[in-house]
């Protein structure tokens, strides 16, 4: 066991525990039902995915600061897989994070036995009643997170922001009160500037994630060497306090290390955002890591402000990014979406859709009435090498270079 | 309304007409004499035959009846087996020991370590066959279109399957068989890079056969891209892409190739990742009826290529599987022709069906052996035109011999041993509770259809994850129901056993061999190494411009590894974005 054991009562934050499926691997079915039962028995999930390698696992794992790896593996390897991920994690000082798993009978008691001997903590075999799954993890798995002056890099990065979220913990609802702070984390500092942050917000399926995702692949060539960062929030359930983070799963392009992607749960938080955004957003600015900052608010309505744009306190983004897709129920709900006020930028996004083009005049008819500086970007995110994807990624720069 | 939407309402019709036709022969008294003119035709072209103990049968059973109600409903509702809507049988005779074309049912999936050694596997499998049927499992780098030698797959070369990389180890896996026989044929379990897998078939058929083998070659590529994107998650390129490939390779398959099934229509995947029997169908047809509609957009005649489709199903122990091919046809016949306006051939659903491997689990595995007995029962029940019978050893590792024989001796046991199907066509069909699940069966699968009508069609229902969404949601229900006890499994949750579990042999495949495929993949590149990149050049102009990839395929294999053409075409058109 590597991970130190806490009872259940002194851990106060959801445990994290980060999900995948091996490379070549496409047996989802398994794992999504543990996901499901993991998050009703109010743990945080962090899915990366099915077909994923092991080094996308271990950068997940570090990014995200999870408690523990669960692997889901059926398609034969298992044991030179489960070893790879170990030894990653190892080699980049992260061994702390103890990697288990299952995969029905395809796992054998024979290569369990191997598999702990080269590292693994723990493997599940077929037939196991999910409660004894979930008692287990969560008996095993809590922790108590830390500032660790031993972690290096992304990791010391990503123990900060759970740090930050720990201190933003509601206490009896109010989420004002923060439970026990602990020392602000150390995080280095190299000097360089602090990088332009973009706050996006729009309605649950409107394509953030997906808009993002093209962004970050724009950002990797056309900077050859900065980073980008990614807070995507996502909500917690109201009941369970569990979530499934399966933003990860769509977004191909941050399969790189120059991509520094963390999943938020919301927590409880009802503005948009984890109440640990404030603190997450200017951890990642003060680490001088990243050229780009991009914050994704969960589905918003018409009267939200996750980023603070409409207060008079200092705003928690440089500019914001208001996405939306054409069906938005006509004109009069248009009007009453008051994030269009205050954008920056707006994308129209899903043009490939029929009712796009009337969305677009609509749009702008709305902008126009605005007398600001907005301007309007009709993208087609799903659509590979989109041209307005690259017009509004350009407009995006151009912005990040007057801030500087 | 989305074509889906009018497929109902065109089974509801037909339906609503069987009735009516039943009415009119019951007071219409000329038609009810042409009815039981046409019904004294049909008895007295059934030829009768005996059991072994002597009992006289016929060789279709037919219901006992001379009442026009029932005639018609029986030759409307059901048709004779092989007639619209095709709910008996796709054809008029099958299974049956003298007659009948002569070809068994039986197609199992084999395929592990290096060609060589699938190649052995097969012709152990078929060694008492009469036809030549082959079934390829892949392993999962070339599932995914990777090749051996890409970075952290080593672990993954030949488990679960054959690794693939080039032309050669194709013409390695079929070494010793005549595929140019009438009666061979090679299905292939391949769906994102299943173009490039064909191309290299057809290739390394030519090498052996020469250029105009080509026509003569019979089997099915799975190829199915929709079911892939809902439950099997093998997609490499976008969608839209990936759908394109395809039809460029059924367009050219159709006048090349005319005993090819470019694509195998599949439950099974959507049933195993956990949907119920109705989801499974209703998503199976669903799918089939959109790749019929993106070949007409493509200008493409629906009654050359409706007979290429072929169907997957999955056949578990719940009840629904009773009936569950039956209802798949008659519904498909009716779309099809209602709305496709198909002709008969294109009007027939072909079934290739699998027992269910999530029905099998590893306590007590030698139960696993009747359960599959079972579900071939069921899959026999609904005239599957082909079987995959499961080893019992499912749940540990690809089947080992012992096992994969066992499996295969229990579809002759059923088929060639046993009466049940030997003498008599239908011998069970008709029963009052069989119809009784149809129409419930019916009817849930064409809520179904409305359901993702309102999202816009099959295609903006994924985009929703609908069908994802509903499969996991059943998949963890079924996970569920068995810890709430609430699903009995023997040896699992009832009757547990207090034996530990045994310890099976293992079909691995040794690093050694690992390393072997990667040295000959590497030597085929180095071989290829001046040629490669002017075939990769030529077929990424053709990926650009809109041209049929697969026309070019063809050419590019001869030089070109899986991972070096999947890496041309994602270059071109991009990478699948998977969601949960
Ligand atoms: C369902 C299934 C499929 C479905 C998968 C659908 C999906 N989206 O998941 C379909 C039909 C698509 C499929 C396809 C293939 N499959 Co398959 N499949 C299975 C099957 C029948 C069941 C697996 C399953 O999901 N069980 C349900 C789960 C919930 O139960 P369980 O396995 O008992 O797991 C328990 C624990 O282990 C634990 N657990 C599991 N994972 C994890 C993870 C964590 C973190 C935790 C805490 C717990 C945990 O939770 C469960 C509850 O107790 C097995 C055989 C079998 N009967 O087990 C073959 C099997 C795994 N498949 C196999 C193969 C070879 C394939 C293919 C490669 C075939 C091919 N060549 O085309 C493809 C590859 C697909 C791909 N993309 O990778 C082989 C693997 C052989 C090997 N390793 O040597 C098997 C063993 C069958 C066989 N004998 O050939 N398959
Ligand atoms: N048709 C179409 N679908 C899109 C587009 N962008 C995103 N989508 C799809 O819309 C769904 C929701 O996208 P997602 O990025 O998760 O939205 P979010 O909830 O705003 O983050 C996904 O299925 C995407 O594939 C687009 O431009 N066109
Ligand atoms: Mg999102």
């Amino acid at each position: 066991m590597a991970a130190a054991k806490t009872s259940r009562a002194s851990f106060a934050t959801p445990l994290r525990i980060l999900t995948a499926v091996p490379v070549c691997d496409g047996h989802d079915s398994a794992v999504t039902t543990i996901n499901i039962e993991l998050a009703r028995h109010g743990l945080e999930v962090i899915y990366l995915g099915y077909h994923q390698a092991a080094s996308a696992i271990v950068r997940a794992a570090i990014q995200e600061d999870a408690n523990v790896v669960g692997i889901s593996s059926y398609n034969g390897g298992h044991i030179v897989f489960f070893k790879e991920v170990v030894d990653q994690l190892k080699k980049s000082g992260n061994g702390d994070i103890p990697v288990f798993g299952g995969g029905g009978g395809t796992i054998t008691h024979g290569d369990e036995r191997l598999m702990k001997r080269q590292g693994t903590d723990r493997i599940f075999f077929a037939g196991t009643p999910l409660d004894d799954i979930m008692n287990l993890v969560k008996r095993d798995y809590a922790r108590d997170a830390k500032p660790n002056a031993k972690f290096k890099g992304d990791r010391a990065l990503a123990r900060a922001l759970t740090i930050a979220e720990e201190n933003a913990m509601t206490v009896g609802g109010d989420y004002s009160k923060t439970s026990r702070p602990k020392a602000a984390p150390t995080v280095q500092k190299t000097g360089k500037a602090p990088g332009f942050v973009l706050g996006v917000a729009g309605p649950g399926g409107a394509g953030k994630s997906t808009l993002i995702d093209e962004l970050t692949s724009r950002f990797l060539r056309s900077n050859p060497t900065g980073r980008i960062a990614i807070l995507a929030n996502d909500p917690s359930h109201p009941d369970t306090g569990g979530a499934i983070l399966g933003d990860r799963v769509s977004a191909i392009y941050a399969q790189d290390d120059r991509v520094f992607f963390r999943s938020l749960a919301t927590r409880g938080n009802l503005t948009g955002l984890s109440a640990s955004a404030p603190a997450a957003i200017d951890i990642l600015k003060k680490s001088g890591e990243f050229d780009l900052i991009l914050v994704e608010s969960v589905g918003v309505g018409q009267e939200s402000d996750p980023f603070g744009i409409f207060g008079k306190a200092k705003k928690l983004v440089d500019a914001s990014l208001f996405v939306l897709a054409p069906y938005y129920g006509g004109l009069i709900q248009l009007q009453k979406i008051a994030l269009l006020n205050g954008a920056d930028l707006v994308a129209l996004n899903k043009c490939d859709h029929p009712m796009a083009h009337t969305a677009r005049a609509e749009i702008q008819a709305r902008l126009d009435q605005n007398g600001k500086d907005q301007m309007l970007y009709p993208t087609t995110a799903a659509k590979h090498f989109d041209p307005g994807v690259d017009h509004l990624f350009a407009a995006i720069a151009t912005l990040a270079a007057k801030n500087s | 309304m989305s074509s889906l939407g009018r497929i109902a309402e065109s089974v509801d019709h037909y339906n609503a007409h069987v009735a009516a036709e039943v009415a009119r022969a019951r007071t219409d008294k000329k038609f009810a004499a042409e009815l039981r003119a046409r019904w004294a035709k049909v008895q007295a072209s059934v030829e009768t035959t005996k059991s072994p103990t002597g009992t006289a049968l016929p060789r279709l059973a037919l219901p006992q009846t001379d009442e026009p109600g029932a005639i018609a409903e029986y030759l409307l509702g059901q048709g004779l087996p092989g007639e619209f809507p095709y709910a008996n049988a796709a054809y008029r005779e099958m299974y049956l020991d003298k007659g009948s074309s002569g070809e068994e049912p039986m197609r199992l999936f084999a395929g592990l370590g290096l060609a060589e050694d699938t190649n052995e596997r097969f012709h152990y499998l078929s060694k008492n066959q009469k036809s030549l049927r082959l079934s390829t499992a892949f392993d999962g780098p070339t599932l995914y279109g990777m090749d051996s030698d890409a970075e952290g797959v080593l672990g993954k070369v030949g488990e679960g399957g054959v690794a693939i990389d080039t032309v050669e180890d194709m013409e390695r896996l079929f070494a010793g068989f005549d595929l140019t026989r009438k009666d061979a044929s090679v299905s292939m379990t391949m769906n994102a890079p299943a173009p490039v897998i064909l191309a290299m078939f057809i290739a390394a058929a030519k090498r052996r056969f020469g250029a105009d083998c080509v026509p003569n070659l019979r089997g099915t590529i799975q190829a199915d891209m929709l079911k892939e994107v809902q439950a099997q998650n093998e997609v490499i390129f976008p969608i839209d892409a990936s759908l394109r490939f395809l039809c460029d390779m059924i367009e050219w398959c159709v006048p090349n190739m005319p005993r090819w099934y470019p694509v195998s229509i599949s439950g099974y995947h959507i049933a195993e990742a956990g949907a119920t029997p109705v989801q499974q169908a209703a998503f199976t047809l669903s799918n089939g009826f959109t790749y019929a509609e993106l070949l007409k957009a493509r200008g493409c005649d629906v009654n050359e290529f409706g007979p290429r489709f072929s169907f997957f199903l999955d056949c578990g122990l719940d009840v629904e599987y009773l009936v569950l091919g039956r209802v798949c046809r008659s519904i498909w016949a009716i779309g099809m022709k209602e709305v496709f306006g198909a002709n008969a051939k294109a009007q027939a659903l072909k079934l290739h069906t699998q027992t269910s491997g999530r029905s099998l689990i590893a306590a007590e595995f030698q139960n696993n052996l009747t359960r599959t007995a079972v579900e071939l029962m069921l899959a026999y029940m609904n005239y599957s035109n082909s079987c995959h019978s499961n080893s019992a050893d499912e749940p540990f590792t690809t089947p080992t011999e012992k096992y994969a024989l066992l499996a295969s001796h229990g579809q002759s046991i059923i088929i060639e041993e046993s009466g049940l199907f030997k003498h008599t066509m239908n011998l069970f069909g008709g029963a009052p509770g069989l119809l009784i699940l149809e129409r419930q069966v019916e009817k849930a699968i064409l809520d179904v259809f409305r359901e993702m009508d309102t999202l816009g069609g099959v295609l903006a229902a994924q985009e929703q994850r609908y069908q994802r969404s509903k499969i996991q949601e059943a998949g963890h229900n079924y996970e569920k129901q068995i810890y709430a006890h609430e699903r009995p499994i023997i040896g699992l949750n009832k009757y547990i056993s207090t034996e530990p579990m045994p310890s099976v042999p293992l079909a691995r495949t040794s690093p050694k061999k690992q390393r072997l495929q990667v040295t000959r993949l590497k030597a085929f590149k180095k071989k290829n190494a001046a040629k490669a990149p002017e075939a990769l050049q030529r077929l990424e102009n053709v990926a650009r411009h809109g041209g049929n990839v697969f026309d070019e395929l063809v050419n590019t294999v001869e030089v070109c590894s899986l991972g070096q053409i999947t890496g041309c075409l994602s270059h071109v058109v991009g990478k699948f974005r998977p969601m949960v």
